[in-house]
């Protein structure tokens, strides 16, 4: 220890910045004239973008002294707080890179926000940001307590930003997000006050090491997945996202389907695994079916839809079913490529729904059938839209091939039926994700509207593009995540191995 | 043999060019037209000398010089028994690296890939060529350049890979060309439901391909092309990753969904199942015709000579897996030989000039297969080598007589073509006497089909002889679809160029298939309308005329040039190792001792295919049209295509979307109905019953205070003891 606690700043970073944005507004509210909101809300914006941006560069920076040879945690900064509670934070492969993943999408989120956000634009760059250090606070966080306080504490901005920036049914949106989340929670809650009191420490380190007698780590292991399996989330307690995804504006749809989503993945991967070995591998022909309806269930759901976010959403569904198959394939393939679909599926959803808000902005309507032929009027929105589309297929070459292939080959090896069941995905993804496309963007334009539609701006430009070059990078390169991740996914092995 | 820069500018090449098209509004058409044609055709040249090279190496029959002419173009790798497998591979970059999954971005160069290499750059670089006359009068020429460059890019990926991952990037690559080429016209409904009929379709025949790589992976360990294959051409034991017993290779056992089966019957199996989507076989044929709503070009290119080629090239490159499988060689000859059949009856009663060939393609394309299943590999390759020229001769001329007709594709509209487009009837001519694979047996006179076609029908006669499974039957299928063959590709000849012209001056009706190119986005004026011969069939320029010309070259000298090399005396020395055969495996061989009659009999057939179309459509014009308008049951069976696609659009895709409509509505209902929304109502609920019991009235409180205290009261008594 000693030395910059960079953790302890990249985590709080968003939220002293926040905390500034809040001051400064209300030390100026009195001062000037409302007639500026325009520019007043402009300059919060830019406030806001700038001190997300800090908190990225922060985040590289720790990337940059992480060394990803070492498979433990490192960065360690750790405090005594209370008995067997410590304020304890550290980073491995998975959580730097799902760390990454979250800075370098909040100032996106923001930056999407520019123009489409004219409402109470303080309070929205205030919950962005403090849902960004609650983001940051559940991949560093290496204490029970601790990680408890972040990850529930981050329902709130969420929650916050479905209901009061979100469409018409914001409310019945964000309250089924919440109760489901939550009681997912209470049940994580009362597990890790039992793992506290049995280790004796809130410690991930010591409960990595602590062996839970087999009987009752089915119950923890159940109690944490109640909370994984909402967030992640899994069939049948997917219901949520759907409607969450519709009704949040579009920042809330990138950040929802591009961080939120992940924590049940990271849960899974830093709990379920390591601590309970025997229960996971209890539970793992359960958790394939899961993965594998998941997969077939959401993606024909996906198909029927008419509405395009909602359509993207059960998209996301049927994607993270991958990650589930990959982590609970427990060998270094399937724990590799569920991390990896994790990353690229932030990437890819994100910019999936930034493409929808993208006419959304412009003609404020999510309905399929009031588009088609967009290619003639917009041909470098079809184009971005085509990569995107073509990535969501899995499309070799693009990032969202490596993850579902690599989960898919772990599966096989795992059990044979439950890659054979996720294969189907391959086939209809096409079928959605193209009938999509080719209803909203080929065709002859149909809607009068549609006539003087304009092709994406600057702003749009900055949200997409960094997504698109990151999706062909990963695709071609992806060796360059397995390289950061391949010692927290050896460690995830080898405890696994060392439980049983 | 080409310098490491050399093959890696003909593989990376049409891909930047491509590339090329993203800045299309800055450089202009002009400038992206010359790149891509000029890539491609520069790649093309360097293809062809390369394999002109490495077979003029070869020497005569026999020359002890073969041997070490291949050594100088390729390493030599472990020696099999006799077969020596050469190869040289430039690895560019590693890809994917996940434990002992390793994938690197490589370029495989053996005697299977400069093969491809060259029918893929070759046709490419003509087909780039022909499409600057085609699609002149297009608006949108850097997009169908730009696609074009991107497929050829695509499909060298997939024919250099050296691993499985890269092939299937190359496979997925040129799907997503073929989809965006089909999909060209964009604003039709047409050419949208047959793009994504073909990606989906393609996608089918994927999820075998895909759990194909798994299975490899899973028994040897490895996605590599060199480890898998090389365990199996030694027999090593291999160890399967997860729970099966350690054997060797080709008797490996894996569980599979519950059942134990031979590791390389499962991935044979698979990885066929793959091979059958991308080249259109019985069961997954179904989106090749709808293809046709693609330009003629991208048709020649795509759709005849390379993409839908791939299946077969994988069967042939993973050879070792066929030679020991008897389930999956089984299927391959079977499916092969229903297609070659099926596909004809269903080509003689179509009157759409590009659906003809494309079924005809389909058709070839299950000669190459069955010919592969029976264990003729080297076969299949030729036929998939000489089928490149005269089908993308077929199909360029069908384009030129399309452009020459103003976007006419009825043949029943056509009719005395020739006089008016004599070049492009020649090629014709050429194209259909080289799929009919008319020659002399026993000479060396014939044009490529002929060369190919009855190595083919020969191995498989000696196939059936030697009791391989299905080789009789396709055998028999082959030489009834040859008579077919024969018959609608006259029909197609007599119909277009022949008789009397049955649409001039009115073909302002365009036909329900009508492509019309110009009629885009805006609906702009049909810029033709203003050329003075907008109403008569011409010529076309020459920037079409030169490929057909270089193709009738190809569809008439590629069988007999490369006949040695291919399947007789050279092709040990030539195929060197790329293509594996047992030492059980002598079908090559033994062709030569089929009887006589064999080898007549496609020349029969053809004849008489000629003699039948010849009849109906030629002396006697107007019958075989009779024929098919009095409506028979087995004509109404072939012209709607076996009823394919009414069964599918019945069956899979009505079940897909009646089981997404009840997924959905389970969301809502059950889920949301017992989860949140329940929970929800049932506090409600509870909170109103609740509710309702605080009355205010004082006896209902002192009545319940009463029964609980006697209930109360009643248990502790019976806890204390009870009555005694």
């Amino acid at each position: 220890m000693g030395g910059f606690p960079i953790l302890t700043a990249m985590t709080f970073l968003p939220l002293i910045g926040a905390l500034l944005i809040v001051l400064v507004r209300a030390a100026t509210a009195g001062s000037r004239a409302a007639a500026d909101d325009g520019r007043q809300n402009r300059a919060i914006l830019m406030a806001s973008l700038i001190i997300s941006a800090a908190t990225f560069v922060l985040s590289v920076a720790a990337f940059l002294s992480f060394d990803a040879t070492q498979p433990g945690y490192q960065l360690v900064e750790q405090h005594a707080w209370y008995g067997p509670i410590s304020y304890k934070l550290g980073i491995d492969g998975l959580s730097i890179s799902l760390i990454l993943l979250t800075t370098f999408l909040t100032p996106i989120c923001l930056l999407a926000s520019w123009n489409s956000i004219n409402k109470r634009v303080t309070e929205y760059v205030v919950a962005f940001l403090v849902l960004e250090t609650f983001m940051i606070g559940v991949f560093t966080a290496l204490d029970l307590v601790l990680f408890y306080i972040f990850f529930e504490a981050g329902l709130i901005p969420m929650f916050l930003i479905i209901g009061i920036w979100g469409g018409k049914d914001r409310i019945y949106a964000s309250f089924k997000f919440f109760l489901y989340t939550l009681i997912g929670s209470l049940l994580l809650l009362v597990a890790a006050i039992y793992m506290i009191q049995a280790a004796g420490s809130a410690d991930f380190e010591v409960l990595e090491q602590y062996a839970f007698d087999p009987g009752i780590q089915t119950w923890l292991w159940l109690a944490f997945l109640a909370s994984f399996a909402v967030k992640l989330p899994m069939w049948p307690v997917h219901t949520w996202l759907p409607d969450a995804h519709v009704q949040a504006p579009t920042a809330g749809s990138v950040v929802l389907a591009g961080v939120l989503l992940k924590m049940g993945g990271y849960g899974m991967l830093r709990f379920s695994l390591p601590m309970f070995p025997d229960a996971s591998a209890y539970f793992q022909p359960m958790m394939f079916a899961l993965a594998v309806v998941a997969i077939i269930y959401t993606s024909l759901v996906a198909w029927r839809q008419t509405d395009m976010k909602k359509l993207i959403a059960y998209s996301s569904v049927a994607h993270m079913g991958f990650v589930t198959l990959g982590i609970f394939a427990f060998n270094e393939t399937g724990i590799q490529g569920a991390i990896f679909q994790m990353l690229s599926h932030g990437l890819i959803s994100g910019a999936l729904f930034l493409i929808v808000g993208v006419v959304y902005d412009r003609m404020h309507t999510r309905e399929i059938a009031a588009y088609g032929g967009l290619v003639g009027r917009m041909p470098i929105y079809a184009g971005f839209f085509m990569l995107f589309t073509m990535a969501n297929v899995g499309l070799p070459g693009t990032s969202g091939f490596v993850g579902e292939i690599l989960t898919m080959v772990g599966g096989f090896q795992a059990a044979t039926w439950a890659a054979f069941g996720a294969a189907f995905g391959v086939i209809f993804s096409a079928v959605y994700m193209l009938t999509l496309y080719r209803r909203t963007v080929f065709g002859e334009i149909t809607n009068p509207h549609l006539e003087d539609i304009k092709d994406m701006n600057r702003i749009e430009w900055a949200c997409i593009a960094p997504l698109a070059a990151l999706t062909i990078l990963f695709g071609i390169a992806p060796n360059l995540i397995f390289a950061v991740t391949s010692g927290a996914t050896g460690r995830i092995i080898a405890l696994m191995a060392g439980g049983q | 043999m080409l310098p490491d820069s050399l093959l890696i500018f003909i593989v990376l090449a049409p891909g930047i060019a491509a590339l090329l098209g993203l800045f299309h509004k800055v450089i202009g058409d002009r400038i992206l037209m010359l790149a891509t044609t000029g890539t491609v055709l520069t790649a093309g040249a360097l293809s062809l000398f390369q394999l002109f090279a490495y077979v003029a190496g070869l020497g005569h029959v026999g020359a002890p010089a073969a041997h070490a002419a291949v050594d100088a173009y390729l390493t030599a790798g472990a020696a099999h028994g006799t077969q020596e497998l050469k190869q040289h591979i430039i690895t560019l970059m590693p890809w994917i690296e996940v434990g002992s999954f390793k994938a690197n971005w490589a370029i495989r160069v053996d005697a299977l890939s400069i093969v491809m290499m060259a029918v893929i750059t070759g046709v490419s670089g003509l087909v780039h060529l022909y499409s600057w006359g085609y699609m002149s009068e297009e608006p949108h020429k850097s997009r169908f350049f730009a696609y074009l460059s991107l497929f050829t890019f695509m499909m060298l990926m997939l024919v250099v890979a050296d691993n499985f991952i890269q092939l299937f990037f190359g496979w997925e690559g040129v799907g997503l060309a073929s989809y965006l080429l089909i999909g060209f016209w964009y604003t039709k409904k047409a050419p949208n439901d047959a793009s994504i009929k073909a990606f989906v379709t393609n996608r089918v025949g994927d999820f075998g391909l895909a759990l194909g790589i798994m299975a490899v992976f899973f028994v040897f360990g490895s996605v590599e092309f060199g480890p898998v294959l090389d365990a199996i051409r030694t027999n090593a034991i291999v160890t399967p990753v997860a729970f099966a017993e350690a054997a060797p290779a080709r008797e490996a056992v894996i569980m599979f969904l519950g059942h134990r089966v031979y590791a390389l019957e499962l991935i044979g199996i698979l990885l066929f199942i793959g091979a059958m989507g991308k080249s259109a076989q019985f069961f997954l044929h179904v989106w090749l015709p709808d293809a046709m709503e693609g330009p003629t070009p991208v048709s020649a290119l795509i759709h005849a000579a390379t993409m839908v080629t791939a299946g077969v090239y994988l069967v042939c490159l993973v050879s070792p897996i066929y030679e020991y499988t008897f389930y999956a060689s089984g299927m391959i000859a079977l499916v092969g030989a229903v297609t070659a059949l099926y596909a004809a009856t269903v080509g003689m009663a179509q009157n759409d000039i590009k659906r003809v060939i494309a079924y005809s393609t389909c058709s070839q394309l299950g000669y190459m297969f069955f010919a592969a299943g029976i264990g003729a590999y080297e076969a299949a390759m030729f036929h998939l080598f000489t089928h490149a020229f005269f089908k993308a001769l077929l199909f360029l001329g069908a384009g030129s007589v399309i452009h020459g007709m103003h976007h006419e594709q009825d043949m029943r509209r056509m009719g005395g073509l020739a006089k008016f487009m004599p070049l492009t009837y020649a090629a014709m001519m050429i194209g259909t006497i080289a799929i009919i694979g008319l020659g002399i047996p026993h000479t060396k006179f014939g044009f490529s089909g002929f060369f190919s076609k009855d190595a083919i029908l020969e191995s498989t006669f000696a196939a059936g002889t030697a009791e391989v499974m299905f080789g009789q039957m396709a055998f028999w299928f082959g030489l009834l679809a040859a008579f077919l063959t024969s018959f609608y590709s006259w029909r197609l000849i007599y119909m277009t160029f022949h008789g009397p012209m049955t649409s001039h001056g009115e073909h302002h009706d365009h036909g329900h298939h009508d492509t019309h190119e110009s009629e885009d986005v805006k609906g702009e004026e049909h810029p033709a309308d203003d050329h003075a011969h907008a109403h008569t069939p011409h010529e076309s320029p020459l920037a079409m005329l030169i490929p057909l010309g270089l193709l009738s070259l190809g569809a008439v000298f590629a069988g007999f040039y490369f006949y040695d090399a291919f399947v007789e005396a050279n092709n040990e020395a030539f195929w060197a190792g790329a293509i594996y055969r047992s030492p059980e495996n002598t079908i090559l061989h033994d062709r030569h001792y089929v009887p006589e009659w064999v080898l007549w009999a496609p020349l029969v057939v053809t004849v008489a295919g000629f003699v039948l179309a010849s009849m109906t459509y030629f002396f006697n014009r107007g019958v075989g049209a009779r024929i098919a308008a009095s409506g028979g049951p087995l004509h109404a069976l072939f012209s709607n295509k076996w009823y394919f696609d009414e069964i599918y659009q019945a069956t899979l895709v009505r079940g897909s979307a009646f089981l997404g409509n009840i997924f959905w509505k389970a969301d809502k209902k059950i889920i949301d109905g017992a989860g949140p929304d329940g929970m929800a109502w049932l506090a409600g609920f509870s909170a109103r019953r609740l509710a309702k019991l605080h009355t205010g009235y004082l006896y209902h409180y002192a009545f319940v205070i009463i029964g609980a205290a006697i209930v109360f009261g009643a248990i502790l008594w019976l806890r204390a003891g009870g009555a005694n």
